[in-house]
């Protein structure tokens, strides 16, 4: 009888311990699977890191960060350096700075602008509008952007200039032209471009990669998915700095129809894909942001400096 | 009964916890300004860094309600934003990643600010491409007009001014 007793004691407590571990396992999973108190928690094992600088770990993941893309990338100096040299090709194709000083800082500001919401906003930007007849806009490495007074003029507004502008920073942040010079090989043996580099062996090293992104950016035009990325990123970083985000589908249906009878050559109509999929797939992407309400377009600002031209 | 007080414990926490729950955000653009209320013209509670990462505890009107990690709370304007983190390097691949890629090279673009930076300082050509431009027999007007293109600046004050007078994003009305 005393041993019954006992046996069934046994089990009542195997029981009740049982629950209460079913209870509490409840509880934990409840509380991990909160992102909140799981972040928490893990400040705690972290030993109460500073989030707001990602903590000592943070920091040595930054570390190793610096050090992987130093062996992947150019560094930034040297893409700079590539860059003006191909702007100085720029201005013998496609022609000098238009004169006026405010038109110039006015571009500057809009592009500047989009360039901080961009995918990659902590180098300077620079933006200038050239004297040429062809509708075109391109981007140097670096962050130099040009955009043709043909194509300026073909706007209406400021959210339509943001527009091409973002599209442009859009290759810079991408790094597309110096991706395509490692596709055609034009990277390699390459290290930093530097003064004294630019003396040496080297010096014809650099010359060819100023002629294959001439090549690329001026005639052949960037692989077409390199184009729709920047097309994507325009609309998104238009719409995230507050313009209207429909701005890029306005200007390419204007190129759509001054396209017939246009010089092609050296143009967006003949470096860049077919407007008709670019104009679809840009309104694709405009439809991810129908909460556009407030966002601006800005036309009688771009009217008032469009005069410049 | 115990049953039920049980189940009513398992319901509320379930509730709270997901009360409590909130999304990370982080800050995107260099310097972003965490307000007192959801305007531009609002004080100032603190500058945040590219990359600072932020709890959000509202939305309205777009404008987060966010905490930072030292406990300050606020508003921040979306398009300053991200749900995603920003990448400890841009991805290598070939062609076009799509937009998943957005913030691919952000956060290499605040290793490289100091690089930037020097660059900032830098009036005119600079040394390297003097040196291609000698080789390349660039004629003078070209090298000019370089000149002129590096040597406008445009301050943070000028594009926070320019955004305002075009009621542009935070400025909007």
């Amino acid at each position: 009888m005393a041993t019954k007793k006992a046996i069934t004691g046994t089990t009542q407590a195997v029981d009740r311990c049982r629950r209460h571990f079913l209870k509490t396992s409840a509880l934990m999973g409840l509380v991990l699977a909160n992102p909140v108190l799981a972040f928490d928690l893990n400040e705690l094992l972290q030993g109460g890191g500073d989030s707001e600088n990602g903590g000592k770990t943070g920091e040595l993941l930054k570390g190793a960060g610096k050090i992987l893309s130093s062996q992947k990338e150019m560094d930034f100096q040297s893409e700079f350096a590539l860059g003006q040299s191909l702007a100085l090709e720029g201005f013998r194709r496609y022609g000098l700075p238009l004169k006026s000083k405010s038109l110039q800082k006015y571009i500057n500001l809009v592009g500047n602008t989009v360039a901080r919401h961009s995918n990659r906003p902590g180098i300077p930007y620079f933006f200038v509008v050239v004297d040429s007849p062809l509708h075109n806009a391109f981007a140097c490495p670096g962050g130099i952007v040009f955009i043709s007074a043909a194509l300026v003029e073909l706007m209406e507004d400021e959210a339509e200039l943001a527009a091409v502008l973002a599209h442009e920073v859009a290759h810079v942040g991408h790094r597309h032209a110096l991706k395509s010079l490692k596709r055609a090989h034009l990277l390699e043996g390459v290290g930093q471009i530097t003064a004294a580099t630019m003396q040496g062996e080297d010096a014809e090293k650099v010359r060819q990669m100023v002629g294959g992104l001439q090549t690329i950016l001026f005639d052949k035009g960037l692989d077409k998915n390199m184009e729709y990325e920047a097309d994507a990123s325009s609309v998104a970083t238009t719409y995230r700095t507050g313009y209207d985000p429909r701005g890029m589908q306005r200007v390419l249906r204007k190129l759509e129809r001054e396209q017939e009878g246009a010089a092609k050559a050296g143009s967006w109509f003949s470096t860049h894909p077919p407007l008709a999929s670019r104009i679809e797939k840009a309104k694709d992407q405009r439809d991810k942001y129908r909460d556009d309400a407030g966002s601006a377009v800005v036309k009688t600002r771009f009217q008032r400096y469009k005069k410049y031209l | 009964m115990k049953r039920i007080f049980f189940l009513s414990l398992i319901c509320g926490c379930l509730f709270f916890s997901s009360a409590a729950a909130a999304e990370t955000l982080w800050v995107t653009v260099p310097d972003a300004k965490l307000q007192a209320e959801r305007s531009a013209y609002a004080d100032t509670i603190a500058v945040l860094p590219l990359g600072t990462r932020l709890e959000q505890t509202g939305y309205e009107s777009r404008w987060y309600r966010v905490r930072t990690g030292d406990g300050r709370s606020g508003w921040i304007y979306r398009g300053n934003v991200s749900t995603e983190e920003p990448a400890a390097a841009a991805p290598e691949t070939d062609d076009g990643g799509g937009l998943d890629d957005l913030f691919g090279g952000m956060m290499d673009s605040s290793i490289e600010a100091d690089a930037a930076d020097s660059s900032r300082s830098i009036r005119g050509l600079s040394p390297e491409a003097e040196a291609y431009a000698q080789q390349a027999d660039t004629p003078a007007q070209y090298r000019q007009a370089l000149d002129d293109v590096l040597s406008v600046k445009v301050t943070d004050r000028e594009l926070a001014a320019f955004k305002q007078e075009g009621k542009i994003g935070e400025y909007a009305e």
